[in-house]
């Protein structure tokens, strides 16, 4: 028995049949989107009144000591401590070093018995890292009229100096603070509960040299 | 009863069918029963000796006092002692001293024993952990029977071990007791027998009676005497314990709270942050188990400010010892309670009960090598459009990070090249100074250093590109591709 085919009827069953695709399909869409506009708004809701000029990541993550006339009369310097125990060791503004005109034009880490550049400290455990006193030399940096021995400041290993310094030297008159800083330095914990007896604070530090930062 | 199935010569040494008195089960030397009765071996242990026949479970159905019947023994102090050679594991006592006949009594015992531990299973693995001295013992008594009985047959045949013997007489009354099959189970029940106290040895020697054996053995005298065995008389103590091998649940999980740390993090006896999105997970699904304890895992991490939104990020919780495992249903219910919880710390999707593909699977969440970020970004001069089209333009920018310093503690020094595949800056109403910045880098990349340099330790950086200074403010990880608009 042949049952007639109604050709507007299958007409009709096949647009729906597209109807409904088309509507998965639509709906696979609107979901995404509902999603996109979900994360933007949540994106956005999170930013909260903005500061004109927010604290930098070193004033967030590390605490600043400093150490000032270091073996000898105007010889500053900054320790920027992590909360990891890591120290970051540079040349405070108020360096001796600044104040000659042209500024620093050379470092030199060949001091002392060994290039502190080529030091290779490898693994967790940071093998083959150089010890130091505080009163080790780190570097020589040198200006149009004289050089200056930087000491490390910090009883520990030395796990990293900043050689990207050796071709640009201007980086420490520049950003002495940051880009120009000169050494990381690993302290034990009792060697810096002791060593920390003879730094001062931001304030303090403020405070001797009349300095705003 | 015995009935004599070959004539007995007067003397058995020396003729390999003499003296074989055949029972229900097989057939046993009566010579060699008598010499081992007397000296303290237990009845099953004699049948796990002496039987031309292997040791089956038709022997599980047997009482102990019919298999004393059989052999004849007539000695009822026999029973009171403990086995020299298996120290009472063979003759079904319990830790309170008492003894039981039949196998079916013991086998209720350790099935009630296992009901306690509250396992629901449909199959058991078993498995019997004697004190190794049994082998010393064993060993001993052997060279004994050897020496004396040593052209028959049964001699040397192998011998099945006390453990073996326990379990077949214990697998099919524990089957049946429990409603549940003896296979490769990821459900063991573990019998473990130890010695009461240090002097309870058995049959085998002290180190001087050892020392003296050897220097008799160099001096030509072979043959151990009924006298080097020392009466036993503290029977094994036995514990019982069940196991169920880990399960492990999968599903992606989203972190809302900018205080809240993946994993559990306590420094100094004090926790980091409000809550871990471990603990909330595990926290929920561990007593839906009645496990002992939970493991999580999960296909890379975000530091504790940092949000996971997006698709969320692929983890397993393993949990130990569970006692049930918690139907769709149940973790379905789960899931809505921690997103519907106060205070929306942590959302979960797609948790579900995954089997041994778990590891191939986060193996795969780890494989989406690209991973979608949205920064906050902070410059210190204003940003212009040429700044936005540049940024935009670079695609698959190769950076190198020196092991930033927060991690430069525990991690090897090492310089690491990343690909930053593409960048998009948001601008934000009201501000020339901060902008959100959306991008897709290599897994492994930190952004934040790639956002503020690290100190020159990352270049090129936000900083370097925008030729100022730029500082990340906060950081989502999100996994939404972002159109070109």
């Amino acid at each position: 028995m042949e049952v007639a085919k109604n050709p507007e009827l299958e007409k009709t069953i096949e647009s729906t049949k597209q109807n409904q695709s088309e509507q998965v399909v639509e709906h696979g869409e609107k979901q995404a989107q509902e999603e996109e506009d979900e994360l933007r708004s949540l994106l956005l809701s999170d930013i909260g009144d903005l500061p004109l000029t927010p604290p930098s990541a070193t004033q967030l993550n590390f605490v600043s000591y400093f150490t000032t006339d270091f073996t000898k009369p105007g010889h500053d310097h900054y320790i920027y401590r992590h909360a990891n125990g890591l120290c970051v060791i540079g040349l405070a503004p108020t360096h001796v070093a600044f104040k000659d005109e042209g500024g620093i034009i050379n470092i030199d880490f060949n001091v002392g018995k060994s290039d502190r550049s080529v030091l290779k400290v490898s693994g967790k455990r940071k093998k083959n890292a150089m010890r130091s006193e505080s009163n080790t030399a780190l570097c020589k940096v040198s200006t149009a009229k004289d050089s200056y021995i930087v000491r490390c400041c910090v009883k520990g290993s030395l796990l990293e100096v900043n050689e990207r310094l050796i071709n640009q030297p201007q980086l420490l008159n520049s950003s002495a603070d940051r880009e120009g800083y000169i050494a990381i330095i690993m302290p034990r914990p009792a060697d810096w509960t002791k060593n920390k007896e003879s730094l001062i604070t931001l304030e303090e530090y403020k405070e001797k040299k009349e300095v705003s930062l | 009863m015995a009935d004599e199935t070959k004539p007995s010569s007067g003397d058995s040494a020396g003729l390999s069918n003499g003296g074989l008195v055949s029972h229900k089960s097989g057939r046993v030397h009566s010579d060699a029963v008598k010499d081992l009765l007397s000296l303290g071996v237990c009845e099953r242990c004699i049948f796990r000796l002496v039987s031309v026949e292997s040791f089956d479970s038709d022997l599980s159905s047997v009482s102990t006092s019919t298999l004393r019947s059989w052999l004849e023994s007539g000695d009822e102090e026999a029973g009171s002692r403990i086995c020299i050679v298996c120290l009472g594991i063979l003759q079904l006592v319990f830790s309170d001293g008492k003894q039981t006949d039949c196998v079916s009594d013991y086998a209720a015992k350790v099935a009630e024993l296992v009901k306690q531990e509250g396992h629901e299973f449909d199959s058991f693995g078993l498995e019997v952990s004697v004190p190794s001295i049994l082998v010393d013992n064993e060993r001993a008594v052997l060279l004994y029977l050897k020496g004396k009985y040593k052209s028959e047959g049964w001699v040397e045949g192998e011998k099945i071990s006390v453990k073996d013997a326990l379990k077949v007489l214990l697998l099919d009354p524990l089957q049946a007791l429990l409603g549940a099959k003896s296979d490769t189970s990821s459900f063991h029940i573990r019998l473990t027998y130890s010695k009461a106290s240090d002097e309870a040895q058995g049959a085998s020697e002290t180190t001087h009676e050892r020392k003296k054996r050897k220097t008799d053995e160099e001096n030509g005298l072979t043959c151990m005497s009924q006298n080097s065995f020392e009466k036993v008389y503290e029977p094994c103590i036995l514990s019982l314990h069940c196991n169920k091998m880990p399960i492990f649940f999968s599903g992606r999980y989203f972190k809302y709270s900018r205080n809240v740390s993946q994993t559990r993090w306590i420094i100094d006896d004090e926790r980091m942050g409000e809550a871990s999105v471990e603990e909330i997970i595990g926290g929920n699904i561990l007593p839906a188990c009645l496990g002992d304890s939970y493991k999580f895992h999960a296909a890379g991490r975000e530091d504790i400010d940092v949000r996971m939104l997006g698709s969320g990020r692929p983890f397993l919780i393993e949990v130990q010892n569970s006692r049930k495992c918690p139907s769709q249903q149940s973790l379905t219910e789960i899931e809505e309670k921690i997103n519907n919880s106060e205070k929306k710390l942590v959302g979960v999707k797609d948790l579900k009960f995954i089997g041994s593909q778990c590891w191939a699977m986060m193996r795969e969440g780890e494989a989406e090598k690209q991973k979608q970020y949205a920064a906050l970004v902070w410059t210190s001069r204003p940003l212009e459009e040429k700044d936005i089209n540049s940024v935009s333009s670079m695609k698959e920018l190769k950076i190198l990070q020196k092991t930033p310093v927060r991690v430069l503690h525990r991690r090897s020094p090492l310089e690491r090249e990343r690909t930053i595949h593409w960048m998009k800056v948001e601008k934000i109403k009201g501000s020339s100074h901060y902008f959100l910045l959306h991008l897709c880098t290599q897994a492994g990349t930190y952004i934040k250093e790639f956002v503020h340099g690290d100190l020159g330790r990352t270049t090129p950086s936000m900083g370097s590109i925008l030729g100022c200074r730029a500082e990340i403010i906060q950081l989502d990880v999100t996994d939404v591709k972002m159109g070109d608009s």
